[in-house]
């Protein structure tokens, strides 16, 4: 063959390993919680579900995932709020400095998260807000903020200014103009910083085991507790229903708003 | 255009930021140089021994040294697989080109921690990657990939791996094609249209996903302490000790701002080098 | 046209971007009813004035005047002008129907109200049957007529339209031309129409504001602009024009003569006041006001504004024959004669002539700008 098309199936080789590498902790995952045996071994020895209705019947587990489920649904709604408007007025108004607050904006994203979560610690001993759902909230938010607002401002920036002008010619005032013409059609734009910034809150660990107070516990933070004390198929039969949860997420993500352009 | 500078629909956002981000790590720089005394707590008074042990002692010199060979051979590593793809999934004219990008997206939506924990299971004694080695007859014992530099190489590649490419695609997709068709016309072969045409132009990409991958490298704090276990330390586990066993915020904060200030050098010079070579940042 | 108060008045506008004056201090008039064309090549400042007038830019300094009532301060919204959109602008997310609606809908109409006079609108665009397809089911020309019926079913005192015809091909172009003449006939909308096309703005236009540079250059009916240009640049901008620098030799009662230079030439131009002998003019003629005439005719053979000439070039272009001629001087003017005559070869002599009054004297003087020379 010529060596266009060997270099060809060399690229689909190299790139269908790569895949391969890419799922490879997912599958051993998924194995691992049927096992049989009370130590986590690959390939499974005997197959079982008990582990997944062990870890189903566990009220630590639940109220876990209920905690992160809370904290994540507050956390997006505050985060989309702040970022839409603050993606707007980036995108669409003159701002001063706009430059700087688009880099503060930003600055989470590159920012260890770790120290994010240590200086949250001693800063809300301070202010008093140590081991409440408030605080860790905000926490969130700020974290989760960014996802947010880049998803908003590619959305933004793929729409033409003028039907908003159009649409203030018309007799809408700002506002009016903003929710019937131009939120309808950032609503991807929306959705997909809504569902990041869901998963980044829902799947924190740096942030949020520094300021969990007492009786809070956030899923992963309890998975990787567990981790640290001795690992047995249940915490594989745990993460095995969070891969697929967050498989059928993006399927769906993807078919309704084409989430690939978006990350 | 006309309507006000709206200047007040960031106001939710800024003051959020400000408040519980900016000030938070500007508090933590008075902290960092109060002293702290074990069983006592943190006193009043002024010293700057956490600063000067983290860059003369030599336990924490090997963890930094540490933390940062990682960040170089999980960049390195991440680049030298991820190009490839990355070239792949740009080009390719495949109807499943989104799906295959979102298969990419799909482990780094995965918690973190579960992905950490697959790696757990790989690379165990007794795990998949030496039951393999073992009975393909390339090794007799076990080997000891948890708790090393090895595991930790291993699993960040992993974990990293689909931000490199997500930034090469973004990059790649940039290079109009046409100049390589007149490397092409011109005389050039396929290798050396793409070492004096293609990979120059996917420069500023590869710039910026490196920066990304090395930064996050840095910074990482789950994985490290997963598979590299509370004896081998980074920078970022460090700091997890430093704060919740030792309680030694002064310390910690010492670290984490020793932490920040690599990372925002990092971010500082790479935004120098984007303008120089003309990308955007 | 006089006598009524005007439609809009702008005074005395300015805009000013960084260090560029992107309109100078531009006053204006539009009568009611009337079509109004301001023309100008890109970067003249014309579509800075649109949109100053629908309050989309705010004027550094300056007045707009709508029916008398200064509405400088008014918000964009409350200001009831209707304005058409280079791109149409039309919400992608909202049927035709739903677009024609929006604008009835701010204003609190009810839908008993409102749907009937929407279909009459699209109706009136010859819409009629799409009003319930999105805007990219429509093709160019029906998505410049759905923003056309969108800003008019408002009944909005002054329709504004900024080159809303560019995107179009020629074919469709002209069709849309005489859509909107027709409607705003029918209508009798006073329209204010941003082109930088000037055969668009002569065949629509019942006045024509040419501007450059933030300033207005002239204002006229179209023949006004056409043939009695006020400056070199609007001269230029109308039309390609012969422009022959020369000196007022004489200038009397009925008529001016100049001689040119370069030559024992002179060509009379009529009666034109504030220019002295000895002053520098410019004698601008159009292609189409030149005519030959066969070389052997008697009266007046070579004479003023009649020349002997060769032709040294020839291009057929559908609707005119276009030629260069050379004159014994050296001089070349550029001719052009009906599709329809029969055409002169290459080297064939003729003499050329052309009226007085079809000469338009320029003062200043100078290299003679574009034209042959």
């Amino acid at each position: 063959m010529t060596a266009a098309r060997a270099r060809g199936w060399l690229l689909r080789a190299w790139v269908a390993l790569v895949y391969a590498f890419l799922m490879l902790p997912v599958v051993v995952i998924a194995l691992a919680s049927l096992s049989r045996t009370s130590y986590l071994t690959v390939p499974p020895r005997g197959l079982t579900l008990h582990w997944f209705t062990q870890v189903l019947g566990d009220p630590e587990y639940i109220q876990a995932i209920g905690w992160s489920v809370l904290l994540a649904l507050v956390a997006t709604t505050g985060a989309v709020g702040a970022g839409v408007a603050a993606s707007f007025a980036l995108i669409r108004r003159r701002v001063p400095g706009g430059a700087f607050v688009s880099a503060v904006l930003n600055a989470p994203l590159v920012f260890p998260a770790v120290v994010v979560g240590v200086a949250l610690l001693q800063f809300f001993a301070t202010v008093r807000l140590n081991g409440t759902f408030v605080g860790l909230a905000l926490a969130h938010m700020v974290i989760t903020a960014p996802y947010v607002v880049r998803a908003v401002t590619a959305s933004l920036q793929g729409i033409d200014p003028e039907l908003e002008h159009a649409a203030r010619v018309l007799g809408a005032s700002g506002p009016v103009a903003f929710f019937t013409v131009t939120l309808p059609l950032i609503r991807p734009g929306v959705a997909a910083g809504a569902l990041f910034a869901f998963i980044v809150s829902f799947d924190n660990v740096p942030v949020s085991i520094f300021l969990l107070g007492a009786g809070q516990m956030t899923l992963p933070v309890k998975i990787f507790t567990a981790i640290e004390y001795g690992v047995d198929p249940s915490i594989a039969a745990i993460s095995t229903m969070l891969i697929v949860l967050t498989g059928v997420g993006l399927a769906v993500a993807e078919r309704w708003i084409g989430f690939h352009r978006f990350v | 255009m006309r309507h006000g500078s709206g200047w007040w629909l960031l106001v939710p956002a800024l003051l959020l930021l400000l408040v519980v981000f900016v000030v938070p790590v500007a508090m933590m720089v008075p902290m960092s140089f109060r002293p702290y005394v074990p069983l006592v707590g943190i006193t009043d008074g002024f010293t700057a021994r956490y600063y000067t042990r983290l860059l003369t002692d030599s336990y924490y010199l090997e963890i930094i040294g540490r933390t940062l060979a990682l960040g170089f051979t999980v960049t390195l590593a991440t680049l030298v697989i991820g190009y490839p793809v990355a070239f792949f999934l740009a080009r390719t004219p495949s109807r499943w080109r989104s799906w295959l990008t979102i298969l990419v997206v799909f482990p780094l939506m995965l918690n973190l921690v579960v992905r950490t924990f697959g790696w757990i299971a790989l690379l165990a004694q007794n795990g998949l990657v030496n039951q393999a080695l073992r009975a393909l007859g390339l090794v007799d014992s076990p080997v000891k990939l948890l708790f090393n530099f090895a595991g930790l190489l291993i699993a960040m590649t992993h974990i990293f791996l689909p931000f490199m490419v997500l930034v090469l695609i973004g990059a790649i997709q940039n290079i109009p094609r046409d100049v390589e068709d007149a490397a092409r016309v011109l005389g050039a072969s396929w290798a050396s249209t793409f070492c004096r045409v293609t990979l120059p132009l996917s420069a500023p990409g590869i710039l910026s996903g490196s920066i990304l991958v090395f930064v996050l490298t840095i910074s990482a704090l789950v994985t490290p302490r997963l598979l590299g276990g509370p004896t081998y330390q980074v920078m970022a586990t460090l700091i997890y000790d430093e704060f919740l066993q030792r309680l030694n915020w002064p310390a910690g904060s010492a670290q984490a701002l020793l932490l920040t200030l690599m990372v925002l050098a990092l971010v500082y010079l790479s935004g120098r080098l984007a303008r120089r070579t003309g990308a955007r940042a | 046209m006089s006598g009524a108060a005007p439609a809009l008045s702008v005074r005395r506008l300015r805009k000013a971007f960084g260090a560029v004056v992107a309109v100078d201090g531009v006053s204006l008039d539009a009568a009611p009813g009337e079509f109004l064309s301001l023309l100008g090549p890109s970067g003249c400042g014309k579509s800075t004035l649109l949109r100053m007038v629908a309050g989309l830019v705010e004027p550094d300094g300056g007045q707009v005047v709508l029916a008398g009532e200064d509405i400088t301060r008014v918000a964009v919204h409350r200001r009831n002008l209707g304005l058409v959109f280079q791109s149409y602008a039309l919400f992608p997310h909202m049927t035709v129907q739903e677009n024609v609606a929006f604008g009835l809908r701010r204003r609190g109409v009810g839908e008993p109200e409102l749907r009937p006079r929407v279909e009459r609108m699209l109706e009136l665009v010859r819409l009629g049957p799409l009003g319930a397809r999105y805007p990219r089911e429509l093709s160019g020309g029906q998505q410049q007529r759905v923003a056309l019926a969108r800003a008019l079913v408002t009944e909005p005192r002054v329709l504004l339209l900024d080159e809303p015809l560019s995107n179009l091909d020629a074919l469709l172009r002209d069709e849309m031309r005489v859509e909107l003449k027709r409607l705003q006939e029918r209508l009798g909308t006073t329209m204010i129409f941003v082109t930088h096309d000037q055969a668009e703005a002569l065949i629509l236009s019942d006045r024509v504001v040419v501007m450059e540079h933030g300033r207005v250059e002239q204002i006229g009916r179209p023949e006004e602009v056409y043939r009695r240009p006020a400056t070199a640049f609007v001269a230029r901008f109308l039309g390609r024009a012969n422009f022959l620098a020369g000196t007022v030799a004489e200038s009397a009662a009925g008529r001016t003569v100049v001689a040119l230079e370069g030559g024992a030439l002179s060509i009379v131009a009529g009666p034109r006041s504030g220019l002295v002998a000895g002053q520098p003019v410019h004698a601008v003629i159009r292609q189409e006001s030149i005519r030959f005439e066969p070389a052997g005719d008697g009266a007046g053979a070579a004479g003023a504004n009649r020349f002997a000439a060769t032709v040294v070039f020839h291009a057929f272009a559908g609707q005119a024959h276009h030629y260069v001629v050379q004159l014994a001087s050296g001089r070349e003017l550029e001719v052009s004669a009906p599709g329809a005559t029969v055409p002169l070869a290459r080297g064939a002599r003729a003499l050329v002539a052309w009226r007085p009054e079809d000469v338009t004297l320029l003062p200043g003087g100078g290299p003679e700008p574009g034209g042959p020379r």
